[in-house]
């Protein structure tokens, strides 16, 4: 991708006079690592980088509370609009959003660039490790082109793409104002690793969520950078009743990512970003995607491809199966 | 100081010598590996990043009930006598010095019966870091990747084997234990490799006056800007080794119920809700600016030490890239 069209589009968005500000990325303080930016003025374009490196989904910034920088005036931050950079993934948070209420469309500004995946940083991190200095990566020919300190390295892409951007459908944002770049094509749905844990007898599928959810630490770095984790006052804060004890154990940790992920039935949208932030390993994106398969096979719903289009669990169609209701 | 060499495969050797021990210690799960109670000797990983999982959960547990009750007004408080002589191996000389920054915090004026109860029945077993992590930054903050400060013991890995110092009685003690398994090691010093550790850490800072600056910047429109990216997870204060805050939680059922002491975040909402439903720091902005001046100016003119060794995990684990060493370099450039 062109980065000077990124920039360009970014300045004529800040020339806009209904714009406050533009979210989107740029270079992190070391090594491999991405930082969201929040740019008010066109002088500051230039600090504007998209790579493949850009895991982060920047649609949480905009449920986000307290919302960055925008006036605590509420009527003036109204007829403001926020200028958002997005992938296909975010595109598809974003519809998602929109179809619940959680934004108004008419709050946004969305540029929109067709996305190849995102690296791993735990795969990248391991494989240059001690590596301070700021990094270059582009993609091409199907390798990574990795500059550390003038020296290029080149990685065949399948050794450090995010695992959940290997089946991506939707890496071309759906619904934007400006498209940055050619339009890419999905790949076909795969639920392989779902389906051999389906295959597993209820003991076994037991014992390996108890194996995973044992190592939580309830950080919440999960729901945290989840875009569609934004309920103002989650569950997980509740008092009265207190749904989920403050107690860190193998029980309390099930039932907090088993309510996370019933919550995310037929709304996550698969940036699998949960899944790259836990410091433990958790593989969150197995919970996630067989609740999408199931919301696929059962309903013929995808989260997030149309605004327009109710929620899933917001509906209801005499024809919507039931045989799976105890 | 006595000095000793362990062959690096009789390992297994010298921790099932200490079997009178509860052993915690860099262990395999999964994935991952983690601080934990070492079950099996084979699942020790020595091969270790920082771990997210820290060793200050063998002495500051995540969850300790301390008193159980139940509706016929039996009220059992925890037996702090059956808390075991407990051996915590394999951490590094930062998560060792975090101890030293702990104790004045439960040890001070109210002693606390239940930290105390394990830290003065744990022995601290250290790995030198031979080879500091990306983002480690311990010399800029009175640590060093061959630091002795809190340890009773300090292995270097010197290829084939390890050699040990024997720091305290403590570790005098436990080399006794597995003395068959030890021989004595030439006078050879550790100092060429520790500068040459010392020298590979990349990231530094001057936090000189840097309190002082504090005091002048509370409600400097900096913080605003520093928070604004945080998306207001834990994972910097629950990886952190020197962060101590906890809440305390009656967790009960219909029949029983119990007091807990849980690790909290001064990054969640919940931490400050008053019960009137008033929250002092109801903002990103004023939940990450306590954090760094709890670290940076509270601790220091309560206990005269910054709260932070330099380890760099909440640098690391940062989802969005809140950079502890960039900021604080920032701060000190904020008029």
């Amino acid at each position: 991708m062109d980065i000077q069209k990124l920039r360009d589009e970014a300045k004529r968005a800040l020339g806009r006079k209904e714009i406050e500000y533009l979210i989107g990325y740029k270079k992190g303080s070391y090594g491999f690592r991405i930082s969201p930016c929040f740019i008010e003025t066109k002088e500051e374009v230039d600090q504007l980088t998209f790579s493949p490196l850009c895991s982060l989904s920047l649609v949480n910034y905009l449920t986000i509370e307290g919302k960055p920088l925008l006036p605590a005036d509420e009527k003036k931050s109204k007829a403001k609009k926020v200028a958002l950079l997005v992938r296909g993934c975010d595109s598809r948070a974003l519809n998602q959003i929109i179809a619940e209420g959680g934004i108004s469309p008419d709050q946004l500004y969305v540029i929109g660039i067709p996305c190849s995946g995102v690296i791993d940083l735990k795969k990248i991190e391991a494989r240059f490790p001690h590596t301070p200095d700021p990094v270059d990566v582009v993609e091409e020919n199907g390798n990574y082109i990795i500059t550390i300190n003038d020296q290029s390295h080149t990685v065949p892409v399948d050794e450090l793409k995010a695992e959940t951007c290997k089946t991506c459908q939707y890496p071309t944002p759906l619904t934007c104002k400006k498209l940055i770049g050619d339009k890419r094509a999905g790949n076909p749905p795969q639920y392989e690793d779902i389906q051999i844990l389906e295959a597993q007898p209820p003991e076994e599928k037991w014992q390996f969520w108890q194996n995973q959810f044992s190592r939580c630490i309830r950080c919440y770095a999960c729901r945290n950078s989840c875009p569609l984790c934004y309920c103002d006052g989650c569950i997980l804060e509740k008092l009265k009743p207190q749904w989920v004890k403050r107690s860190v154990d193998t029980n309390e940790n099930f039932m907090f990512h088993i309510t996370r992920a019933f919550h995310l039935a037929g709304r996550c949208i698969s940036c699998g970003e949960c899944e790259r932030v836990c410091p433990v390993d958790i593989p969150l994106m197995k919970l996630n995607r067989k609740m999408e398969k199931d919301v696929k096979e059962l309903f013929d719903f995808e989260a997030g491809l149309d605004p327009e289009v109710k929620p899933l669990l917001n509906t209801f169609a005499i024809e919507d199966p039931e045989d799976f209701i105890l | 100081m006595t000095t000793y060499t362990l062959p690096k495969d009789k390992l297994p050797e010298f921790l099932s010598a200490l079997s009178d021990y509860e052993i915690w210690a860099p262990v395999k799960k999964g994935p991952a590996t983690l601080f934990d109670r070492l079950d099996d000797l084979k699942d020790v990983d020595l091969d270790l990043e920082n771990q997210p999982v820290i060793s200050k959960k063998a002495i500051f547990p995540q969850n300790e009930p301390l008193f159980s009750y139940d509706r016929k007004g039996t009220v059992t408080e925890t037996d702090l006598n059956a808390v075991k002589n407990t051996i915590v191996f394999g951490i590094r000389p930062c998560d060792a010095r975090s101890f030293t920054l702990l104790d004045p915090v439960f040890e001070g004026d109210v002693p606390d019966p239940y930290y105390r109860a394990r830290r003065s029945k744990t022995a601290l077993l250290g790995i030198a870091c031979n080879d500091p992590f990306v983002n480690c930054f311990c010399t800029s903050i009175g640590g060093s990747p061959f630091g002795r400060e809190g340890l009773d013991l300090l292995f270097i890995d010197c290829g084939d084997l390890f050699t040990l110092e024997v720091i305290t009685e403590t570790g005098k003690e436990i080399t006794g234990k597995a003395s068959s398994l030890l021989s004595p090691a030439t006078a050879e010093s550790s100092e060429q490799i520790a500068q040459a550790a010392t020298d590979k850490i990349k990231r530094h800072i001057d936090l000189t006056g840097l309190p002082e600056k504090l005091a002048s910047l509370f409600e400097h429109p900096v913080w605003k800007e520093f928070a604004s990216k945080c998306i207001g997870c834990g994972i910097c204060t629950y990886s952190c080794p020197t962060c101590y805050c906890f809440d305390m939680q009656d967790e009960t059922t219909l029949k029983q119920g119990r007091r807990v002491r849980i690790w909290d975040s001064c990054m969640f909402p919940e931490y400050t809700l008053h019960a009137s439903g008033h929250n002092p720091r109801a903002t990103r902005t004023e939940r990450f600016r306590n954090r760094i001046y709890h670290k940076f100016k509270f601790n220091m003119d309560n206990f005269h030490s910054y709260s932070c060794v330099g380890c760099g995990r909440c640098i690391s684990l940062c989802p969005v890239n809140i950079d502890l060493i960039d900021y604080l370099s920032r701060v000190k450039e904020t008029e």
